[in-house]
């Protein structure tokens, strides 16, 4: 690793300021995780970082807003937010998503705010976040703004963010009786990066789907909502052949991509497989929810 | 017994969960250099220029070398323990991708790493060979002329040969399979293969140099230190006196660590430079040092209607990479029971040894060994299946028992075949029902075992003092990489001197210090070295009786040592020096016909059964119970052989299932752990692990190795069940959650798209 120079600011703006929306060998780094893997293989070589530790603590915060939301700011780590009590109570499905995320020593270190921005598809965050309809704010030099979460990815490692903008936190809306999963497929060691990701969310109503959110990851470029199966499964009873369909409508839409994990036309199976799964597991968490 | 078979924690654990223990990691010499490998990019090119003035430039670094400074020094710069056959930094040709070309030399590692950038080298690419079988035709060369080293007498034949990628071609006849297959009820033929994939030591390669007064000393995570010494000797044409090679603690070896690796360069940059210098690789760059050989065995069997193997040809294809290492006596070596354990009249084996433009194959716990279990037990349960035999009673009505001849011609002795398929077939229930399961998760069974021939002959040489106040010390070259040795060679000398184990010290080898070994290798050091050690405590026992006579005390007189040194000596002062060496019996098998009445002084059995659960959606394979027996003949340390068990059969579902180096146009495309995946914590099966009641009465108290054992049955366990629950048979490692969907869909007329 060659040296370089580190700088901490010690509020938001400032930390805006230090970035550098010309030169991409500056960057900001939260937790590092992903960060310190690339500069170790060589492919990143930062000129400077900016560390934004010091300004942690007043954007690390997990609350419920005034709107009955739930506010995560971009500094709390993957672990204040799996052992978050609100978290667990509102949303169990990204309590439950955030225990096979990585492993402790990660989820101690890295922040939400990097995982959400390092725009690599295989995350788990991401997928799960864009089911529950969560939207980003992002921090910038003219001020900030508010982005729906599946709008941040605009290709493989590619984000919709400017290089002198940080993300400041997630809003994630109540459940409201939504039922919601996640599902994350590996093909080789259980600890490996998915090869697929399915996250889904909707409304049961007299045992019919309504407003389904489904949205794969990892197999294609980006985090990508189905519409196509959403619009499959709008108003259908859950059944085998309606799930059979929308497996299909996603597998027919999906731009997946074929590498180490397996094929395309291997992860396409997968998605069929997993789309099904994860709407069953919505029903099974969901029901197993309402008994609680 | 008192000590040997007691159930002891390892001697220096307690140190190295402490972190107080020594690695070659942690070694900073005044005026080190680090050095940063400059890699080839090209599979296979003929080298037009090497620029190094921009990295010469930098500031901070002290020098660039390239294989033309090397050669200077060293007129013939070519090392290896088979064959002299690479290069310590490439000359005139690269054959595989990240050999290395040139090294910077710099005070601060990240200069050199940065300075390695601003190094360009021009190729004339050449056409290359990656294929094993291709490369058996000669239209691509990787080497104009075969190099043999002359260590080995078996390889000597091969010297001047040219025009080949065929590095060994080993031979072996044994009745007339020909006429027994024309005989044959049925005859059953299939074609298996194996992946290229590697060792991985969580402690990648590391070597410093340090340069002294016509010497030099090495300090090196390496798994044979006389070896080294000897090599680097050679290449100096010094005598061995000179060299000193120093081992610490190694973070794992299996065979990556053998032999040389980057001894020669380090050697070579500190005498040019005349500094101390170190090099330190990263995870990413063992890809391109050593690796496992990917494996095609062709393998045909005739089998009579009752169900008897009559006649077996074997041909095995060595994907050898770019340069020999020790591939040729992996694919000698391991030939010997190609046939595997069963007992077959006509025998005909082939086994080569294949140059290609890879990362160099070299021996990866077990010796080749896996990759022939893996094809020779898959057919097993492809020949029951087809004669519709139970494949235990198949197995065990052809099993090769002692005091018959194996295919070599050696009489078994001592390997308890039979023992382990029953702990393995008893564990299993084999007879009970078993749920196989519902819907789309279907359940199956599946066994294998395997044995191998400990490589021969080999030397180890042992030393033990008794100092005067009767604290004792082990001086030997065997190297603890994690196994345990020390503390198995601690209770062997401690069972001769009638001394608690713990109370020994074994000094880690230091060439200087520590007497000539081998190597650790193939699961040859606790049934060499220990004989050694045994030997070398009875010498230092009937050193200090002839001690106490001299002192004047009676035969037969219990005086403890101390007593016996102040009675002899006058006060706390002298020592005695017990030593030994071993070297087994062996005859080299014939050229022709690989025939002799002694190829080996021990057989490792191991066998493994397993119990799997399918998707039949996804292919995902969940290996439900994973039961692993084997033969160590009477264990020295219970506990840790069988951790030696359960640590292979982990290492060997790695190479079953996820492991894989993946290729395109000669270059590696996962180079790193989170593309090239090794087993985690949440793919470890419930594990059951056996040693049966067995006995090596050549060994140290009835011992034997038990390394590789644990690999032997994993892999073709883990097919045979697949098989076994949904009815598809995988051909190729690793058996991914893809080819056995693809195998499903297949089967069921449904085949999956390639793309």
């Amino acid at each position: 690793m060659i040296p370089f120079e580190m700088v901490e600011p010690t509020s938001l703006a400032e930390a805006v300021a230090m970035l550098d929306p010309q030169d991409p060998t500056v960057r900001a780094v939260a937790g590092g995780t992903a960060l310190m893997l690339m500069m170790k293989a060589g492919v990143f070589q930062p000129t400077r970082l900016i560390c934004l530790h010091k300004i942690e603590t007043e954007h690390a915060r997990i609350a419920v807003t005034g709107g009955d939301e739930l506010r995560i700011g971009a500094m709390a780590t993957l672990s204040d937010v799996e052992k978050d009590a609100n978290v667990a109570s509102r949303l169990p499905v990204l309590t439950r998503a955030l225990r096979t995320l990585s492993n402790p020593r990660v989820r101690n270190v890295a922040r939400v705010g990097g995982a959400l921005a390092h725009g690599d598809p295989h995350m788990d965050l991401p997928p799960v976040l864009a089911a529950l309809g969560a939207r980003v704010a992002i921090a910038g030099p003219a001020g900030s703004r508010e982005l729906p979460l599946e709008r941040l990815y605009a290709g493989y490692y590619e984000t919709v963010l400017e290089k002198n903008e940080l993300i400041t936190a997630v809003t994630v809306p109540a459940l409201d009786g939504r039922r919601a999963a996640y599902m994350k497929v590996t093909s080789r060691s259980a600890d490996d990066w998915p090869a697929l990701g399915v996250a889904v969310s909707f409304a049961l109503v007299d045992g019919a789907i309504r407003d389904p959110i489904i949205v794969v990851s990892a197999a294609t470029e980006k985090v990508t909502r189905m519409t196509a199966a959403e619009d499959v499964l709008q108003g259908a009873m859950p059944d085998d052949t309606a799930l059979a369909r929308a497996g299909e409508a996603a597998a027919a839409a999906a731009s997946i991509l074929a590498d180490a994990h397996g094929s395309a036309s291997y992860k396409r199976e997968l998605l069929r497989v997993y789309l099904r799964r994860a709407v069953r597991q919505a029903l099974v968490d969901g029901a197993a929810q309402v008994r609680q | 017994m008192k000590q040997v078979g007691r159930d002891i924690p390892r001697l220096e654990v307690r140190a190295k969960v402490t972190g107080r223990a020594d690695y070659t990691h942690h070694l900073r010499l005044p005026g080190m250099l680090y050095g940063k490998v400059f890699r080839s990019t090209v599979p296979h090119g003929r080298i037009l220029s090497i620029d190094t003035t921009a990295a010469q430039a930098l500031a901070g670094v002290h020098r660039v070398i390239t294989g033309e400074d090397i050669r200077k020094l060293i007129p013939e710069p070519y090392y290896g323990p088979a064959f002299h056959d690479q290069p310590i930094l490439a000359l005139d040709k690269v054959r595989h991708v990240g050999e290395p070309v040139a090294v910077v030399l710099a005070s601060d590692p990240h200069i050199a790493e940065q300075a390695v950038q601003l190094i360009a080298a021009e190729y004339e690419e050449l056409p290359a060979v990656y294929d094993e079988l291709e490369a058996m035709q000669p239209d691509i060369l990787v080497h104009d002329v075969l190099k043999p080293a002359g260590t080995f007498a078996d390889l000597k034949h091969l010297k001047g040969r040219g025009g080949t990628n065929i590095a060994l071609d080993y031979h072996l006849r044994r009745g007339d399979a020909d006429k027994a297959f024309a005989g044959a009820d049925h005859v059953i033929e299939h074609t298996f293969k194996t992946q290229q994939c590697l060792h991985l030591p969580f402690e990648p390669f590391v070597s410093v140099a340090e340069p002294g007064d016509k010497s030099l000393t090495i300090y090196t995570a390496n798994q044979s230190p006389s070896f080294v010494r000897i090599e680097i000797a050679r290449l100096f044409g010094w005598p061995e006196n000179r060299v000193r090679v120093k081992v610490a603690y190694l973070g794992g070896g299996f065979g990556a660590k053998l032999y040389i690796k980057l001894e020669a360069l380090v050697a070579a940059l500190a005498m040019i430079v005349r500094r101390p210098v170190k090099i330190a690789l990263t995870m990413e760059e063992q890809f391109y040092m050593i690796t496992k050989h990917a494996t095609t065995f062709r393998i045909k069997s005739g089998v009579s209607k009752d169900g008897r193997v009559v006649a077996r040809a074997c041909e095995v294809f060595w994907n050898g990479g770019a340069y020999a290492d020790i591939g040729p006596r992996v694919a000698q070596k391991s030939g010997f029971t190609a046939a595997g354990p069963y007992d077959i009249e006509h025998v005909s084996i082939d086994s080569y040894e294949i140059y290609t433009n890879r990362t160099p194959a070299g021996a990866l716990r077990g010796f080749g060994v896996p990759q022939l279990v893996w094809a020779y037990e898959c057919h097993t349960d492809l020949i029951a299946r087809e004669l519709g035999i139970d494949p235990v009673a198949f197995r065990r009505k052809n099993l090769l028992r002692n005091g018959r001849p194996q295919a070599t011609g050696t009489v078994l002795q001592d390997a308890a075949i039979a023992q382990v398929l029953d702990a393995v077939v008893a564990r299993m229930g084999w007879n009970a029902p078993f749920d196989r399961g519902s819907g789309t998760m279907r359940r199956g069974r599946g066994i294998a075992i395997g044995f191998k021939a400990v490589i021969s002959p080999t030397t180890s040489v042992a030393m033990v003092n008794i100092s005067a106040d009767g604290s004792t010390t082990i001086y030997c070259s065997t190297v603890d990489v994690g196994q345990g040795s020390g503390t198995a060679f601690a209770l062997i000398a401690a069972e001769v001197l009638d001394i608690e184990a713990e109370a020994i010290r074994v000094v880690n080898p230091d060439t200087d210090i520590t007497p000539y070994d081998m190597g650790t290798l193939g699961s040859r050091s606790l049934f060499h070295m220990g004989n050694a050690v045994r030997l070398a405590a009875e010498d230092a026992r009937g050193k200090l009786r002839a001690l106490a006579a001299e002192a004047g005390l009676p035969e037969g007189t219990n005086y403890p040592p101390a007593e016996i040194f102040k009675k002899r000596y006058g006060m706390q002062a002298g020592n005695v020096i017990g030593t030994a060496s071993y070297v087994p019996t062996y005859n080299a098998p014939d050229a022709k016909t690989g025939q002799s009445d002694n190829v080996t002084p021990f057989w490792m059995v191991g066998g493994s059964g397993v119990e799997v659960e399918v998707d039949t959606e996804t292919g995902k394979v969940r290996v439900l119970r994973l039961i692993n027996a084997a033969d160590c003949g009477k264990p020295i340390n219970p506990g840790v052989a069988r951790t030696q068990l359960s640590g292979a059969a982990i290492m060997q579902l790695g190479f079953t299932l996820s492991e894989a180096m993946q290729l395109d146009g000669g270059q590696v495309t996962n180079a790193s752990l989170a593309d090239y995946k090794i087993p985690g914590i949440g793919d470890i099966p419930p594990m059951e692990n056996e040693l049966v009641d067995a006995e090596q009465h050549s060994g140290p108290f009835g011992a034997k190795g038990l390394g590789e054992s644990g690999t032997f049955g994993v892999s073709p366990a883990i097919a045979n069940a697949i098989h076994d629950a949904v009815g598809v048979r995988i051909m190729e490692l690793p058996i991914t959650a893809e080819a056995v969907l693809r195998a499903l869909r297949a089967n069921a007329g449904r085949p999956l798209d390639d793309e």
